[in-house]
């Protein structure tokens, strides 16, 4: 195997950049008037650009036209019923001469499919679930972690931010390679005398999966508002006649909503459109909105993209509104995550 | 008198990681008294707060609160109430609901919770604020509402933990008079922590000069400053001149190259001491009728007098004087025997804890 060598030109290019990166410090510390924020911010509004906003431009484009460009609500209708392009396609003499034939359209495979929005009602069940889950096991975690008297609250942060640095793919396919037939956890099944259980390629393997992997996203904004929260605000509480109890109901809790807002937009988002995690997980036999998404782009038929861009159009506009309504909640985004 | 005594430390000791903050304290507070915990940063006056309120336990010793050892009852069943340094005000509840968190715990009816908080926000003149949010605040208000919170539970005793250290001065003195009204109208014990000399003099019945985990002194205002019992409080109260002496007998001391007649007695013969002479008790007087001579070196003007130090020598002397007198002359020192305050040697002075008669 031979190493890639790096030509002389990078060494000048990375060499000019890292100059170029502290002199702009340098002047940025300064105040120099040559380099101020807007000079700063240009590349991330070019990257804003080029690969969100205009992507999300093509999103639009594409889920209002055919495959020709024309204007088409038909995207739409297609996702409110699977087989309306398939139906459409046929023409309605043929249609008629098959049911003559006496087939119905359901015979024919032509029938209302609701399968668009059943796959996306089972998705926000599943990403509420996972959202609920991980507030129920995260809020505690976090409390815990942010415990003053609690010696080992910084060594769990670090074993919950340890994980992260590992490829989400990864976690995802080691945590297959727990579930499956020959895995770990049946291993030891057996061993306890229980007997081999079957933990893949189900509903609850999505879940777990699901919860796994964006469990820190929920942990770490309610986390971070506790530790930054006075403690001298429930000695207060303590002091006026809170017992223990009454003090994170009446202080802890109300004063921790901003990063419980926070998390749950963390989890819900990434829970409500993940693919892979269903993909490695389910089996194939567990299918969420984002794998309908991925199916439409990957598809060879002609007018797939421009349904599947209907679909993340739906998606998008569902998220941008619950990330609205969740705005109202905590408008200083106090929570801000820290991953 | 024992029944007045409201709160007894028997005896407290409390160590962190191996260092002792209280070194056995024996301390007790009077009904209706404002007694005044004095010290710098790190003696252990906080601790000592935070132990009656409950925050903190002693790792021996014990707290006896109205005749009754409350060592091991949680903050929430002692009948004390605190004022945090930083207020510690709920930042999601309005000004109102800060005040009545308290009562409403209690299971209050809603008249009598309102008819209280009314009360107590005319008390620290803060009518109409009621539903402004604790942030849109003044640091001297928030303050006020911080006391209003727990002065509304009508506690038996009140723990102020330097509330006024955030405040302007003006707005400190000011507050400091506020304070001790509010204390004699209520007729309620204040417990006060404080590392500022002037508040302590200004506002307490009892001052208690902490250092380093012990008790140095107790006693009222005038008795710590006109007899400080060593040359640590006779610094931290006031400023003063300290000079090493040797008792030469009674009522005749001799420091700073000459015998000062005195009023202190009872100190032994020719025995070390320390000489303690506020500056303003010093008198500027000709150079041939004054006991030491010397030559000021700078003078400085304070307000109401001048502060001048003077070289004497051997010794540089403080002195407050509403004359001037300019740089470079040479003038002659006098105190009178009443304004000598001779002390033991800090060295050979155990701190005493029990001085309170």
């Amino acid at each position: 195997m031979t190493n890639f060598k790096v030509p002389v030109w990078g060494y000048w290019i990375m060499g000019i950049g890292f100059v170029a990166f502290i002199a702009m410090l340098i002047a940025y510390i300064h105040k120099n008037r040559g380099f101020r924020r807007p000079v700063f911010a240009s590349p991330y509004v070019l990257w804003l650009i080029v690969f969100t906003v205009i992507p999300c431009f093509l999103v639009a484009y594409f889920s209002f036209t055919d495959p020709q460009g024309n204007f088409t609500l038909d995207n739409f209708k297609n996702f409110w019923d699977s087989n309306y392009n398939a139906r459409k396609a046929i023409a309605p003499e043929d249609l008629k001469m098959y049911q003559d034939m006496g087939l119905s359209l359901e015979d024919l495979g032509l029938a209302r499919d609701s399968i668009n929005i059943d796959t996306l009602v089972f998705s926000l069940w599943m990403a509420f679930l996972c959202t609920a889950i991980c507030l129920l096991l995260g809020y505690p975690a976090a409390h815990i972690m942010a415990d003053r008297e609690f010696k080992l609250g910084p060594t769990l942060v670090i074993l919950f931010v340890v994980p992260m640095w590992m490829n989400f793919l990864l976690r995802t396919i080691a945590l297959m390679s727990l579930l499956e037939d020959g895995g770990l956890l049946n291993t030891i099944f057996e061993w306890l005398g229980i007997g081999r259980q079957k933990l893949l390629n189900n509903i609850p393997a999505v879940q777990v999966g699901m919860i796994y992997n964006f469990l820190p996203f929920m942990v770490f904004p309610i986390y971070n508002v506790l530790n930054k929260m006075d403690y001298k605000l429930s000695e207060a509480a303590m002091d006026l006649g809170c017992n223990k109890w009454q003090v994170f109901y009446k202080v802890t809790l109300p004063l921790s909503v901003p990063g419980v807002v926070s998390g749950i937009t963390m989890v819900f988002m990434p829970a409500v459109t993940t693919f892979y995690i269903s993909r490695l997980l389910g089996g194939g036999k567990v299918q969420l909105f984002g794998d309908l998404i991925e199916a439409k782009f990957l598809s060879t038929s002609l007018n797939e993209w421009n349904v599947g861009s209907a679909l993340s159009l739906v998606m998008m506009i569902l998220i941008l509104l619950s990330l609205g309504l969740l705005n109202k909640v905590d408008p200083d985004n106090e929570g801000g995550g820290m991953v | 008198m024992e029944e007045q005594r409201l709160i007894s430390l028997e005896d407290i000791y409390k160590q962190y990681d191996g260092t002792t903050v209280l070194d056995h304290i024996n301390l007790y507070i009077r009904k209706k008294e404002f007694v005044t915990l004095l010290g710098p940063s790190g003696c252990g006056k906080t601790t000592t707060l935070r132990i009656i309120g409950g925050f903190e336990t002693a790792d021996s010793g014990r707290v006896i609160f109205d005749g009754q050892d409350i060592s091991g009852i949680p903050p929430y069943k002692r009948r004390v109430n605190t004022v945090f340094q930083k207020y510690a005000l709920f930042p999601h509840l309005n000004v109102r609901d800060n005040i009545a968190f308290g009562l409403k715990l209690k299971k209050m009816s809603k008249d009598e919770i309102d008819r209280k908080v009314d009360y107590m926000l005319d008390l620290v003149n803060l009518k109409g604020y009621g539903k402004r949010g604790v942030d849109s605040l003044s640091g001297g208000q928030q303050q006020r509402i911080a006391i209003a919170r727990a002065l509304v539970n009508e506690p038996e005793v009140l723990l102020l933990d330097e509330p006024l250290g955030a405040l302007d001065l003006k707005l400190r003195k000011e507050m400091q008079l506020e304070l001790k009204a509010m204390q004699q109208r209520l007729g309620i014990t204040f417990l006060y922590v404080t590392h500022d000399q002037e508040e302590a003099l200004t506002m307490s019945d009892t001052i208690v000069v902490m250092q380093g985990g012990r008790i140095l002194q107790i006693g009222t205002p005038k008795s710590i400053y006109d007899e400080p019992q060593n040359a640590f409080v006779a610094n931290f109260i006031g400023e003063s001149n300290i000079f090493p002496g040797t008792m030469i007998r009674d009522e005749l001391v001799h420091f700073c190259g000459a015998d000062f007649p005195c009023v202190d007695s009872g100190f032994g013969e020719d025995k070390p001491v320390d000489v303690v002479v506020r500056p303003e008790d010093v008198l500027l007087v000709g150079e041939d009728v004054g006991q030491v001579t010397g030559t000021i070196k700078s003078v400085l003007f304070k307000g109401v007098h001048y502060e001048m130090i003077i070289d004497a020598g051997h010794s540089i002397w403080k002195v407050h004087s509403t004359t001037m007198q300019p740089e470079g002359s040479r003038v002659g020192l006098a105190v009178v025997p009443f304004n000598i305050h001779i002390m033991h040697r800090m060295e050979e002075e155990k701190p005493r804890e029990e001085a309170k008669k």
